[in-house]
């Protein structure tokens, strides 16, 4: 799936590979397929993801302060991972699951 | 690090970035400036042997901070917790803040709502209709027309909030995903719609305007209990609480004008079905819209909403009511006159607003607590109405505003970790 699909249903689709991933790298990623340049564009996406743990879909497993300036300066960084939920609300939302 | 460095990550200092107005918003949502604008980072605290300084939270620079989850950075620890926990409050305070604007703008929005029924050519649509149908047909056929350009007006808003946030892509791609998710919101609009909005007014109509918004204030109740059994939404004791303080509270406001009216006696049971419909509409759509912004976003989510509120309006009701016989066109291109269009354009304003505030508070502190504080519109509205209309509100508006006020504090100062994720894994 690429860039044809909401945002969100791709966030959830990059978490369906049951692995753990730093805001950092979906949301890099996200900007790359999306085309979507700029840090309101970044912060836009990363706010989708947290909208996504908050509903439960996504669980937070690790933080770190961003000290190198990977995201932004001095932020917290959060490392998900997907839940059953998650996996369940993917597969209504016709992702493919792996 | 000297002392007023120390004073400033704790928030306490003034620094160059200080604004008075952000103080005032911190003390009531309890805002912190984030931790990433501090200017001190791990690596600007001195060694303190044998201690193990964390730098930010509550614990910050505590001794002995020994909590699991610290990192360790040449000697420093960084309260990871701590930082998580602060990252976990200002986002439900952002929640919450979403939900009290959605209160005011909806409180707001009853100034062009009430006006816009003294304007021609709704006034005039108003006499014409009840000459030949009776009051209540022509209400709610009149209420019809009004609804159908505040769906329009609200449309154009969000069109406008859409473009300058530069969610065109985004708009069309969720419009295009019907079966997981855009059919979620246009569902919602049709309870959200003609459901509420014209049980409302049938309420409104049959009984009074007290009755209505009774009536209409006990939707938070419906939509968390949907909420919590249709997709196991948390919902605390303290939250539930918060809810029924604020109910409470809007009775109270109304409760004066509800005993005068049910006083009134023969009241319709069409009256009570409005209101009825007015609760469950609103609730329902809440718990409806809550599946469908799980995946996708709310100002998206809300516009696509709104789409189908006018789709429900101007190509099915509007249509099917002038099929009937009601002048509805011939009244409809009478709106267009300068008054009329900037009352509409307010009330759509205002009401695009009110909603985009709502929807973007679910995500945040879920559908419960966003409708419970979104209920706080009862007393911005008679604070609204004090201010631009003069009417002296009594004192049982002023215990029922004071009640609404308690249980909105009630819900604020919940604990935030309860919070952090709405559902249960």
């Amino acid at each position: 799936m690429a860039k044809n699909r909401p945002i969100k249903f791709r966030i959830l689709e990059l978490f369906l590979d049951e692995k753990e991933h730093w805001n950092y790298e979906i949301v890099s990623k996200v900007q790359e397929e999306y085309g979507m340049k700029g840090d309101y564009n970044r912060d836009s996406i990363n706010f989708d993801i947290i909208e996504l743990a908050s509903g439960g879909m996504l669980k937070d497993v690790e933080q770190k302060v961003d000290e190198e300036g990977i995201y932004k300066n001095n932020f917290l960084l959060h490392k998900y991972r997907i839940t059953d939920f998650g996996k369940v609300r993917g597969s209504d939302a016709c992702l493919r699951y792996v | 690090m000297d002392r007023p460095e120390q004073k400033k990550a704790y928030g306490f200092g003034v620094n160059p970035g200080f604004k008075p107005g952000f103080l005032l918003l911190s003390l009531f949502f309890k805002i912190r400036r984030p931790y990433a604008r501090l200017s001190i980072t791990p690596d600007s605290v001195p060694d303190r042997p044998g201690k193990k300084p964390c730098l930010y939270g509550p614990g910050a620079l505590s001794r002995g901070n020994t909590e699991k989850g610290d990192l360790y950075k040449g000697g420093v620890g960084v309260d990871l917790q701590a930082l998580k926990r602060q990252e976990s409050k200002r986002k439900i305070s952002k929640g919450y803040m979403w939900a009290l604007f959605c209160a005011v703008f909806w409180g707001i929005w009853y100034l062009p709502g009430t006006v816009v029924w003294v304007l021609n050519p709704f006034d005039e649509m108003y006499g014409v209709i009840a000459g030949t149908e009776g009051d209540a047909a022509s209400l709610v056929v009149t209420a019809v027309l009004i609804t159908a350009f505040n769906a329009l007006t609200v449309m154009l808003a969000l069109m406008l909030w859409n473009g300058v946030l530069g969610k065109y892509g985004e708009l069309v791609r969720t419009l295009k995903e019907f079966h997981p998710c855009s059919k979620w919101f246009f569902l919602a609009s049709v309870f959200g719609g003609p459901m509420a909005i014209l049980g409302s007014f049938m309420a409104m109509g049959f009984i009074g305007g007290a009755f209505a918004a009774v009536a209409a204030l006990l939707y938070p109740v419906i939509g968390s209990v949907l909420a919590y059994y249709w997709y196991g939404e948390k919902i605390s004791k303290r939250a539930a609480m918060g809810i029924i303080v604020i109910i409470i509270g809007g009775i109270t406001i109304f409760g004066g004008g509800l005993v005068t009216e049910l006083a009134a006696g023969d009241v319709p049971w069409i009256g009570y079905l409005g209101g009825l419909m007015a609760a469950a509409g609103w609730g329902i759509e809440g718990a409806i819209a809550g599946k469908g912004l799980d995946i996708s976003e709310p100002d998206v989510g809300l516009t696509l909403r709104f789409l189908g509120e006018n789709i429900i309006w101007w190509i099915i009701i509007v249509p099917l009511l002038a099929i009937v016989g009601y002048p509805m066109y011939s009244f409809a291109l009478q709106a267009f006159e300068p008054l009329t269009l900037l009352v509409l354009i307010f009330a759509g304003i205002t009401f695009g607003f009110c909603y985009v505030c709502w929807y973007k508070s679910f995500p945040l502190i879920g559908v419960g607590r966003g409708q419970g504080i979104g209920n706080l519109y009862g007393l911005c509205a008679i604070i609204f109405i004090f201010l631009f209309f003069g009417d002296v509100p009594e004192w049982t508006i002023l215990l029922g505003g004071a009640l609404c006020v308690a249980g909105s504090f009630i819900m604020f100062t919940e604990e935030t970790s309860e919070l952090e994720t709405l559902r249960g894994e």
